[in-house]
């Protein structure tokens, strides 16, 4: 790994990752605390196709890491491990360590349902469920607390004005979520994805199918999210990154090419790969 | 000159064959309105109080109804319905949920295909020799199971067909938000396609509520009330078989009368299916 500008610092590794002397956490110089998610070694496959060849990445709390690379290097494939998504699909195999606060994420002790209420996820097409506005919301709210009627609805405006949505939709909650326009869809599936308090949150381009306005809109939105989540998003988008991402890695192939603080990948990416790539040679 | 002579030539055959595609719908529409015409102009008359009201009188004597066999119809059609429906859409979703690619889903989706094609009347002689002989009666229990057999692969087929035009990513979105999936089959999936579903539910029921050969020997049919649905039952399409052939022509009226009621809950049935299939659109 060519992780430059990062420290190793053993210092609070978690045990389980000190035994593997292979895929030590990279610690970030100016944080003083371990990853939120530690990616060891990992392989991915479709079937027979290695989707992803030995990536080793480690995801800085409350920061916005964000994922580039050519279309079809492994960006999607890549973020659908961490909430173990792929796994709807039989021929889908991930080997290698996610950790989870140092937790493999894999581990038989996991509680799967838990792990994705912890460990949210935005897709690239917006996905109301088809229910009402409210609903859409108040649904992972019911399946992960029993909460009252009035704490739901509490909670229900709070997510979306997080979501930087209410004062849009407030007048409107009881119509269809499949109502609204993808900008204000994608908005009310952060809000559903952010309602059940999740640590991390994983965006899968989320700005690649609405307009620009609301394309801005999220990502404001991911800005003021940072304080309270982990934020890890994939874009193609190479000023989208470079304006709100913390950390970028540069995927090629499969592979982790480089992975460093955004401003340096985008001013001076230590690999002749990411430059290539960022100075728009391919891609 | 060539290019012109040709355009010439397609212009032509686009012309015949517009006109000979024409007068086959319209050969096609005018027999499917007379069918219809004729079932209301006969029918038309059947239909009085007495009709909804009534037992059938014995041959020869006047007046009487067919109150036993719509209810008997309605009943049949019932029994079938919460049959064929549960088990029929439960089969859909086992085929597109979770046997989409197993053996067994290949297996079960080979039978509810082949199944669709089974005459009615084979299913008839089915329930005959699997429920009727062995009971030693006819009954409506094996009118309504012969049925639902009919409409058990119809709404497999058309759930299965529903379902898998829900976006994956509704799939994926639903179980990233940590539900289980037999939550998110039921209401988020099942809940996208609810309409299209129910549209083949009501087609099904609109199907079977007219089909005769299932009934035939299995329900048979009755000139009374019923007592118990362990015993032979009055119902509409029996009845019209049995008195469309009669020598009477009271008997021969109702059984126009039986027909035009058949048609019109049929094709009341129909729009229905039609209109919650725009409602979702
Ligand atoms: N469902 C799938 N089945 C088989 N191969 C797939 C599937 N999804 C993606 N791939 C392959 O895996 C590689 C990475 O795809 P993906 O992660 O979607 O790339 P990206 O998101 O960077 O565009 C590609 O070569 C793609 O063809
Ligand atoms: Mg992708």
């Amino acid at each position: 790994m060519s992780v430059v500008s990062l420290l190793h610092s053993k210092a609070s590794i978690p045990e389980e990752l000190q035994k593997n002397e292979a895929c030590l956490p990279l610690y970030y110089e100016h944080l003083n605390t371990p990853p939120k998610v530690s990616v060891c070694g990992l392989d991915f496959f479709y079937g027979e196709h290695q989707a992803l060849l030995d990536n080793d990445i480690d995801i800085a709390p409350n920061k916005v890491t964000a994922i580039i690379g050519p279309s079809g290097c492994g960006k999607s494939t890549h973020l659908r491990v961490y909430n173990r998504i792929f796994e709807l699909y039989k021929d889908q195999k991930a080997k290698g360590k996610v950790l989870l606060d140092g937790e493999n994420i894999f581990s038989s002790k996991i509680n799967i349902l838990e792990l994705r209420r912890k460990v949210g996820m935005i897709f690239q097409k917006p996905t109301p469920f088809p229910m009402s506005v409210f609903e859409n919301v108040a649904y992972g709210l019911k399946l992960h607390y029993a909460i009252s009627k009035s704490e739901i609805s509490i909670k229900v405006e709070e997510a979306l004005r997080r979501a930087a949505l209410w004062d849009e939709v407030k007048d409107m909650l009881s119509k269809p979520g499949m109502a609204l326009s993808g900008g204000q869809q994608q908005r009310l599936c952060v809000a559903r994805a952010i309602a059940v308090e999740p640590e991390v949150l994983l965006m899968d381009e989320p700005t690649s199918a609405i307009d620009p306005v609301a394309t801005l809109k999220i990502e404001e939105l991911i800005d003021s999210l940072k304080q309270k989540f982990t934020i890890v998003i994939v874009t193609h988008n190479m000023q989208q990154a470079a304006r709100i991402s913390d950390f970028t890695a540069f995927f090629y192939k499969g592979k982790i090419v480089e992975f460093d603080k955004t401003k340096k990948i985008f001013t001076n990416p230590a690999q002749k790969k990411t430059e290539e790539y960022i100075t728009g040679r391919f891609g | 000159m060539k290019t012109n002579t040709n355009m010439k030539r397609r212009e032509l055959t686009d012309l015949f064959i517009k006109i000979i595609s024409s007068i086959a719908a319209s050969i096609g529409i005018f027999f499917l309105l007379w069918i219809i015409f004729t079932v209301f102009q006969r029918g038309f008359a059947a239909l009085s109080i007495d009709f909804f009201t009534k037992l059938p009188t014995p041959p020869g004597m006047e007046g009487g109804g067919l109150v036993n066999a719509i209810t008997g119809t309605a009943i049949i059609t019932f029994l079938a319905t919460i049959i064929g429906v549960p088990v029929g859409v439960l089969t859909g979703i086992y085929l597109s949920e979770y046997g989409s690619h197993s053996r067994f889903g290949s297996l079960v989706r080979l039978v509810v295909n082949l199944t669709i094609g089974i005459p009615s009347i084979v299913v008839g002689l089915f329930v005959f020799a699997l429920v009727v002989i062995p009971t030693g009666n006819f009954s409506a229990w094996a009118g309504a199971l012969a049925q639902s057999i009919i409409m058990l692969p119809v709404i497999a087929r058309t759930s299965e067909d529903m379902l898998n035009l829900v976006p994956n990513e509704l799939r994926e979105a639903s179980l990233a938000i940590g539900m289980p999936k037999w939550r998110s089959i039921v209401s988020i999936i099942f809940r996208y396609s609810k309409s299209g579903i129910m549209t083949g539910v009501l087609l099904a029921v609109a199907r079977i509520s007219g089909e005769t050969a299932p009934l035939l020997f299995t329900v048979m049919n009755s000139q009374f009330w019923m007592k118990s649905l362990n015993e032979p039952i009055a119902n509409l399409t029996v009845t019209i078989y049995n008195y469309a052939m009669s020598p009477f022509d009271d008997w021969r009226q109702f059984a126009w009368g039986a027909s035009l009621l058949i048609t019109m809950v049929v094709l009341f049935l129909n729009i229905i299916a039609r209109m919650i299939l725009k409602e979702a659109k």
